[in-house]
C-alpha cells in the first residue's frame, strides 16, 4: 500500500470535516501534530487509525476508531471536539475554548453506528 | 512498573513523585503532557505504547486496567505507584503534581 504524504493526510482531514460540517482543531500545531500521526499510522498500519487511540491489532479490531472515529459525532455535540481533538464544532471554534482531555467511550456501552 | 517494558528516563530538578507516563507517539495530548513535564522540570519516565509489541503492551494495559479499576486511554499516569491521572487536563496535571513544595533532587 503506498505511503501517505503529509500534504495527501492534511487533504484528508479536510475532506472529512468538510463533509461532516466540522472544522478541523484551530490549534496549528495540534494540527500538525495530528496530522503527522495520522500519517504515521496509515503507514504503519494502513489505515487512519485515530492517532490517539491505541491498535488492538488489526483493522477489524480497530474498525471504530478509524479516523473520524465512531464516537466522534456523539463528543463533538457533547464537548465541542472529538476525543483526539482533530475535529470541532464551530460553536467550539468561536467559543475561544482551549480543548483537553475528554472521557473514552470505547469500550462503554454499545458502539455507534 | 512493568519490568517487561522499556521506559524512557527524563532527568528533573522536581522529584516530589514517581511519575510513569503511558503515551502514544502519534497523540497530540500525549505530546502536550510530555512537553508539560519537561518544561516544569520535572522528573518522570515514559513509555510509548503504541512502539511496543501487541502482546507485550495488551499484558500491560490489562495489568493498569487491574491495578487502577479504570479504562486506559492515553496519556496515563501513574503517581507513586498507587494514582493515576488518565487523559492531558492541563489543570489536573497541575494540581496533582505541582500543588505544594518541590522536592529537589
Amino acid at each position: 500500500m503506498a505511503e501517505k504524504t503529509i500534504e495527501e493526510v492534511r487533504k484528508f482531514i479536510l475532506m472529512v470535516a468538510a463533509k461532516q460540517g466540522w472544522l478541523p482543531t484551530r490549534d496549528e500545531s495540534f494540527l500538525e501534530d495530528l496530522a503527522e500521526g495520522l500519517r504515521v499510522n496509515w503507514n504503519r498500519y494502513g489505515y487512519f487509525l485515530c492517532p490517539c487511540r491505541d491498535s488492538e491489532g488489526s483493522r477489524e479490531a480497530d474498525a471504530d476508531v478509524l479516523c473520524p472515529c465512531v464516537y466522534a459525532r456523539q463528543d463533538i455535540e457533547t464537548y465541542g471536539y472529538c476525543f483526539c481533538s482533530l475535529y470541532w464544532s464551530s460553536a467550539f471554534a468561536s467559543s475561544g475554548g482551549v480543548p483537553g482531555g475528554i472521557p473514552e467511550r470505547r469500550g462503554r456501552g454499545p458502539t455507534p453506528s | 512498573m512493568f519490568d517487561y517494558l522499556e521506559y524512557s528516563k527524563v532527568e528533573g530538578s522536581d522529584e516530589r513523585h514517581d511519575i510513569e507516563i503511558y503515551a502514544l507517539s502519534t497523540c497530540g495530548f500525549c505530546k502536550r503532557a510530555l512537553a508539560f513535564l519537561k518544561e516544569r522540570d520535572i522528573a518522570h519516565r515514559f513509555v510509548h505504547v503504541d512502539m511496543v509489541p501487541l502482546e507485550l503492551k495488551n499484558k500491560a494495559k490489562a495489568e493498569l486496567l487491574e491495578r487502577f479499576k479504570v479504562h486506559v486511554s492515553f496519556p496515563f499516569a501513574v503517581i507513586d505507584g498507587k494514582d493515576f491521572l488518565v487523559g492531558f487536563i492541563e489543570a489536573d496535571w497541575r494540581k496533582t503534581l505541582l500543588d505544594g513544595e518541590p522536592r529537589r533532587g
